[in-house]
């Protein structure tokens, strides 16, 4: 039986509360809010302490998938990304770049959201950038 | 401490050991074992207190056999008392290794002031409950007044249902808090002030008062003192000290023979 312990950062709102992850066996058990957290200190909000719940769901989508007549159906992700480039090309060649929008999230990192900004800009070629904190 | 940790684990005393660990600059549980042996060397008792005894329920659930030690103060020893009353720990399989901590009415001298609290702000002391307050002052407040100021402290619940949660003694596999015919999740606001009533009374007899609620509570409800003053009625009437012996509670609702299984995960 092997039971960790692993300290990280819930990942739903900008707040950024200290949760520990208890793992027993490989499988994620059970969220702990962590108690010296200087954010949360110990306490958490309905969403952080369900944390792990959605990790062993078998609702979860674990492969990518693109929706063909109406059906979804498994695909590789080089696939899947491929689809998405045409598509997003379709869009702007037809509409223009300022046809497209991308939507970050005030809890991702900043390199993510640097990231994702540079798509908008220098690839799809738009100012639209917003985030979530906004809506 | 170290030296009886180890000897433990290595004479298969116990199969793991929980207790505290520094990680990333913070005091948090940490499960030591066999394998790591020279980890028992970073082994710290910490300010910090988790539920060691509900992590080990969690652990007996998948293993019933398993023999485990952990770090327990005063109020983990409670609550494995607790636990043992409801069929949720085997004491043949748990090994508690005291350490000092927190009084409480049950053991008045101890050297750990992590529960003190803090001072309540004025707005607080004007219209709600102190969290500091002793049951005395509390119920010296008329019933009108004590109505208003415990509703404006129940009405800042937002149902993150931590209380349940962080409790050590809180197990039950279908929890009146999330029935949907009592009091369904998801619906808000918060029904006041039944749901922190349902939850009192299920603590009679039961609540060991290590305050882990209230610490985890995000609108500073002061339910440790609410669960305190429905356990005088055990410690009053019936002369029982909730977790102080492996005895069942005189006021339980479900007989002589409790019957619950293991929580099914
Ligand atoms: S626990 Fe709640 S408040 Fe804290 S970061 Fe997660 S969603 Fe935000
Ligand atoms: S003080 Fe709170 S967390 Fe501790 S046993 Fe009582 S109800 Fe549970
Ligand atoms: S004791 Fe009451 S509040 Fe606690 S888990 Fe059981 S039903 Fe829920
Ligand atoms: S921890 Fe506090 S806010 Fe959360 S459900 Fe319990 S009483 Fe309400």
């Amino acid at each position: 039986m092997k039971c960790t312990f692993t300290p990280s950062i819930c990942s739903y709102c900008g707040t950024g509360c200290g949760v520990l992850f208890e793992t027993i066996d490989g499988r994620l058990n059970s969220t702990i809010p962590m108690k010296s957290h200087p954010v949360s200190q110990g306490k958490l909000c309905i969403k952080g302490w369900n944390l792990h719940e959605h990790i062993n769901s078998p609702m979860r989508l674990q492969k990518p998938m693109v929706k063909t007549f109406g059906r979804f159906i498994n695909t590789s992700w080089d696939e899947a990304i491929q689809i998405t480039a045409d598509r997003f090309r379709e869009i702007i060649d037809q509409y223009g770049p300022d046809s497209l929008g991308v939507l970050v999230s005030a809890k991702m990192s900043n390199e993510e959201n640097y990231l994702a900004q540079k798509l908008a800009r220098a690839v799809f070629g738009t100012n639209n950038v917003d985030h979530c904190a906004r809506l | 401490m170290k030296k009886k940790v180890k000897k433990w684990l290595e004479d298969g005393t116990v199969d793991l050991f929980l207790g505290y660990k520094i990680d990333c600059g913070h005091p948090l549980p940490h499960c030591f074992t066999r394998e790591e042996l020279d980890d028992v060397d970073h082994l710290v008792v910490g300010e910090t207190r988790y539920s060691l005894e509900k992590i080990a329920t969690h652990l007996a659930k998948k293993d019933p056999n398993l023999k485990i030690g952990l770090l327990a103060r005063d109020c983990n020893q409670r609550a494995i008392n607790v636990l043992t009353i409801w069929h949720q720990l085997d004491k043949e399989k748990i090994f508690p290794l005291n350490v000092n901590c927190c009084p409480s009415p049950i053991k008045p001298q101890a050297d750990c002031s992590y529960m003190s609290g803090e001072t309540a702000a004025s707005y607080k002391l004007q219209v709600g409950i102190d969290n500091a307050m002793d049951i005395e002052s509390a119920d010296a407040f008329s019933d009108r007044e004590k109505n208003i100021r415990w509703m404006y402290e129940f009405q800042k619940c937002i149902k993150c249902y931590g209380c349940r949660n962080i409790c050590p003694v809180c197990f039950c596999a279908e929890c009146t808090l999330e029935h949907k015919d009592l009091i369904g999740p998801g619906r808000l606001p918060p029904q006041v002030p039944i749901f922190h009533l349902v939850r009192a009374s299920h603590m009679v007899g039961r609540c060991i008062d290590c305050g882990l609620c209230e610490d985890a509570c995000p609108m500073d409800i002061p339910l440790r003192l609410l669960y305190r003053k429905v356990n005088t009625i055990t410690m009053d009437i019936f002369d029982y000290n909730t977790g102080e012996s492996c005895e069942q509670s005189p006021l339980s609702l479900l007989g002589d023979k409790v019957t619950l299984s293991l929580k099914p995960m």
